[in-house]
């Protein structure tokens, strides 16, 4: 049997390098203030514009490279099968009307909807119960018609 | 498995920004020297201090994160390579059993 082997370590490592270049460029933003060599109130020094200016493009820059390390490693898992894809599940209904209406109730079984919030799953068994009452109906109606008909030939008969 | 795709593999797309850091943190380094605000023939000042840790940071994490980016997927492309090589085996073993 063939096995997939799931390998993590390299997204970890370059998120883990991203989130240090990150606090970084945090820290290159905030340290002429709290390193206390741009005076408050003053106009900023050309160390101070520096820092700040090179700090924010590093920090959203790793914040952006942890995002890409991050979905690489959601695809990865994905790809492995460790995360499943959830899947938005179409009612039965709007798949196939004609047959669902022909159904009752049984075949709308509530973990066909387990993945859907609660309105979904009440409109499910709403569309599914009223399915069940037209299909009832016409059941009735079909067998009331064949009863008038086999009145009607035995009346012929008669 | 092609050249250009093991490439693809070693050096994604995060691999390049860590590249960018890299040379921001060469930047943030001489930064002090390059704009004349750390006096020369004194200590360095408090903001040179800074930017050369801040910088030796920068440059030392990125190029940890592309060399190690790097080595574990050279791992992986190299244990997919034995495995497969594995699986032709057995593949060819069995052939020969049938016959």
């Amino acid at each position: 049997m063939q096995t997939t082997r799931v390998t993590i370590a390299k997204y970890i490592w370059g998120m883990t390098a991203s989130l240090i270049i990150l606090l970084t460029g945090g820290w290159l933003i905030l340290a002429p203030f709290a390193l206390g060599y741009q005076p408050w109130g003053a106009d900023w020094a050309n160390q101070t514009i520096n820092d700040f200016w090179v700090g924010i493009p590093v920090a959203v820059v790793a914040l952006l490279s942890f995002t890409l390390f991050l979905v690489s490693l959601i695809g990865a898992l994905r790809a492995s099968g460790v995360l499943v894809v959830t899947q938005r599940l179409q009612p039965v209904i709007a798949a196939a009307p004609a047959q669902a209406m022909m159904q009752t109730a049984a075949p709308v079984a509530p973990a066909t909807y387990s993945d859907q919030s609660d309105l979904d799953r009440t409109l499910a068994t709403l569309a599914a119960a009223l399915a069940a009452d037209l299909n009832s109906r016409r059941q009735a109606q079909a067998s009331s018609d064949q009863q008038t008909d086999q009145t009607i030939s035995n009346r012929r008969d008669v | 498995m092609t050249l250009g795709t093991a490439m693809r593999r070693l050096f994604p797309l995060g691999s390049y920004v860590l590249l960018l850091f890299f040379l921001a943190g060469i930047w943030v380094v001489i930064s002090p020297f390059a704009m004349t605000t750390q006096p020369s023939g004194i200590h360095w000042i408090p903001s040179t201090i800074n930017n050369v840790v801040a910088g030796s940071l920068l440059i030392v994490v990125s190029l940890a994160g592309v060399l190690g980016y790097m080595a574990f997927e050279l791992r992986d492309i190299l244990r997919e390579a034995h495995e497969k090589q594995l699986q032709q085996e057995l593949q060819e073993q069995q052939a020969t059993a049938t016959y």
